[in-house]
């Protein structure tokens, strides 16, 4: 390769012969993203031009834009594949910086993003046909269905790209992809709740993006890099004045993700907006957004921040312990037969943030030890998609005929539904991590393995008592789904009709996405934990943060 | 520059500061010295361009006029990308994948004007 100049078009002409100044883009590296950014414009022109009845397409051509998605993932197996670089560095002589950076990371991660994508797209179906044939039961209120699907995957696509994003810039654009539809999504029912849920969600959300911003900067600023490569590579080699400025951009970036990823104390926003937004969308924050939002903190962390581990390992320590003793201190409080569902499943989902963390809580400081524990983390949100949207499907399913949406709901479900009942206990016992739940045990103790290989003691009995502690609720609810249902009364007697659907006699009824959707989860619950190498096998792919 | 001199250059700025102020309070306490006073009506009323004001100062803008106001800064936007394009697209090295680069945003904001259209927020009435 040809040294390439320092500044100046001219320059390159001489060096090259006929210049173009257009850079090469490897389609194929980021097609996945620009598969589902066209399905989203392809969702939107058709709710256009199609009327009535035949909006029904739209949730097909969103599910066929994933899948598209999906497929293209096949062709990059192998990784290696980057593009939008910046040319080598001239000042140092380093290597060229890429932008978009195709690795097993990515791979795994945008198999998890678009995968549970679809799920979320088969639990908004109902939801989201057109009116004449839904029904208008109070819990399934008209959402757009045109506004909605396209907002969906434009947010799917934000949460692709930041997979693959390998520079603070590009990061930064794609979680706001990511966030900006999420906040229309949670308010798109036009009800009181969703708005106030998507105003806090917003506040709340933007406040964290321009401290990330500012830690971005400030980062900017001391090391003259945005790729996280070159960020890494100028860290180890600060100027000592520098060093303070540094890592205050650091921690603020951290604080910026730990927002996005609902870390405790910055956890305040998430249970009203899963209660607030429709359930498919809160499947869809607790499932991709969080997700992205990890993937994020793991390439900032474990890339650009690696050579200040020791500094975010005990700070994020501290938060791991935090997140998860507070998640699941406060779902044992709401784990009663009146306590909300969707709530409960909200303080868990804290709670199981608080595990995905623990393995950066170890990360002591040298990048070789950063590359063992980083990894359990991927396996653990892998599971974790799994096991969380089969049992947000089946909070829908139940939701639709009983809209109170109590966990009291679920008692007796498995002489309604027996099969129903069946998943979700093996999704709530996959989230304890007791068997037959094995993917859940599996994860769990990859991500002990990493804390007691990273000789973080403390950190591993604070885990051990929360899976405990943990235990509870999981176990509470998993058995009113067996309990007989109670005689009398229903215990809300409001309306004849609504009165007419709880207890044990009312009927449930099962649509077929959702049934799909179960069934995907399930059937993929009980093949990772027979066989569980499938997702642990993460673990030993050597250099999977690049 | 020692830190001393380099505050010091301030003190023009304060100068500044305090000759203008100066300036515009001998102005106003000169005129109100020098000049009659005699209010009346004609004289109080609010100066709106030499012809007599109507109606309260508070008015309220029709919602649709934010429509518009957003569609206009949507295509302001665009004309921010659109001029330096336009000087550059011709010259050597660019070529046909940067004129195609511009339809393409440009074909995204046409989606968002036809999604206005289609929903009928461009209808005035």
């Amino acid at each position: 390769m040809n040294p390439v100049p320092p500044t100046g078009g001219s320059v390159l002409a001489a060096a090259h012969g006929p210049l173009s100044l257009v850079q090469d883009i490897d389609w194929a590296a980021i097609a996945p993203p620009l598969a589902v950014a066209s399905a989203a414009l392809v969702v939107l022109l058709a709710d256009l031009f199609l009327s009535g009845p035949r909006k029904v397409w739209l949730a097909w051509l969103s599910l066929a834009g994933l899948a598209t998605a999906l497929g293209l993932l096949l062709p990059l197996r192998g990784g290696g594949r980057a593009t939008f670089c910046a040319p080598a560095d001239p000042a140092t002589g380093g290597p060229p910086a890429c932008s978009y950076v195709v690795s097993d990371l990515t791979l795994v991660l945008q198999l998890v993003l678009i995968g549970s994508a679809a799920v979320v797209v088969l639990l908004s179906m109902p939801m989201t046909a057109p009116r004449p044939w839904a029904d208008e039961s109070g819990s399934d209120r008209a959402v757009p269905g045109g506004e909605y699907h396209f907002l969906l995957l434009a947010s799917v696509a934000g949460a692709v790209t930041l997979a693959a994003a390998r520079d603070l810039v590009t990061l930064v654009v794609a979680l706001e992809t990511l966030s900006l539809p999420a906040f229309a999504l949670v308010g798109l029912r036009r009800d009181a709740r969703g708005g106030e849920a998507a105003l806090k969600y917003f506040l709340l959300s933007v406040a964290a993006t321009a401290v990330l911003l500012f830690g971005v900067s400030l980062l900017y600023g001391a090391t003259g890099a945005v790729h996280l490569d070159r960020i890494a590579a100028a860290l180890t080699t600060l100027d000592p004045k520098l060093d303070t400025v540094a890592a205050t951009g650091a921690g603020l970036v951290l604080v910026g993700f730990a927002f996005k990823v609902a870390a405790v104390p910055f956890h305040f926003w998430l249970p009203d907006t899963y209660r607030g937004a429709p359930v498919p969308v809160a499947a869809y924050l607790s499932v991709v957004s969080k997700t992205a939002g990890f993937a994020g903190l793991l390439l900032v962390a474990g890339i650009g921040l690696r050579p200040y581990a020791h500094v975010w390992g005990p700070a994020l320590a501290v938060l791991a312990a935090l997140t998860m003793t507070v998640g699941n201190v406060v779902a044992v409080r709401v784990a009663t037969g009146s306590g909300d569902a969707v709530r409960l499943l909200a303080w868990s989902s804290i709670a199981q943030s608080g595990y995905v963390l623990v393995p950066f809580g170890t990360a002591a400081g040298d990048g070789a030890d950063l590359a063992d524990r980083l990894p359990a983390s991927v396996a653990y949100l892998a599971v974790y998609a799994v096991m969380n949207l089969g049992a947000f499907a089946v909070v829908a399913t139940v939701g639709r005929d009983r809209p109170t949406g109590v966990v009291g709901d679920y008692r007796g479900l498995v002489r309604v539904r027996p099969w129903l009942a069946l998943a979700m206990a093996f999704f709530l016992l996959c989230l304890a991590g007791l068997p037959p739940g094995l993917m859940g045990l599996f994860a769990k103790v990859a991500v002990f393995q990493s804390v007691v290989a990273g000789g973080t003691g403390w950190l591993a009995v604070v885990m051990a008592v929360n899976v405990v502690v943990a235990l509870y609720y999981y176990l509470v609810w998993t058995a009113l789904l067996f309990q007989p249902p109670v005689p009398g009364p229903p215990p809300v007697a409001g309306d004849g009709e609504a009165a007419g659907t709880l207890g044990s006699g009312g009927t449930l009824r099962v649509p077929a996405p959702f049934a799909v959707a179960i069934g995907l989860a399930f059937g993929l619950g009980v093949v990772l934990s027979v066989a569980p190498q499938i997702v642990l096998r993460v673990l030993t792919v050597p250099g999977l943060l690049g | 520059m020692t830190a001393h001199g380099y505050f010091s250059t301030y003190a023009l700025v304060g100068l500044v500061l305090l000759v203008g102020g100066g300036f515009v309070s001998v102005a106003f306490a000169a005129n109100r010295l020098l000049r009659p006073h005699a209010p009346n009506v004609e004289k109080l009323m609010t100066y709106e361009c030499g012809v007599d004001p109507v109606g309260e100062g508070w008015a309220q803008t029709h919602i649709r006029y934010y429509i518009y106001a957003y569609l206009y800064v949507i295509f302001a936007v665009d004309a921010i990308f659109l001029f330096p394009w336009a000087t550059v697209f011709a010259d050597p090295g660019f070529g046909t994948t940067t004129l195609v680069e511009m339809f393409v945003f440009v074909g995204f904001l046409a989606v968002g004007l036809l999604y206005a259209w289609r929903k009928g927020v461009l209808t005035w009435t």
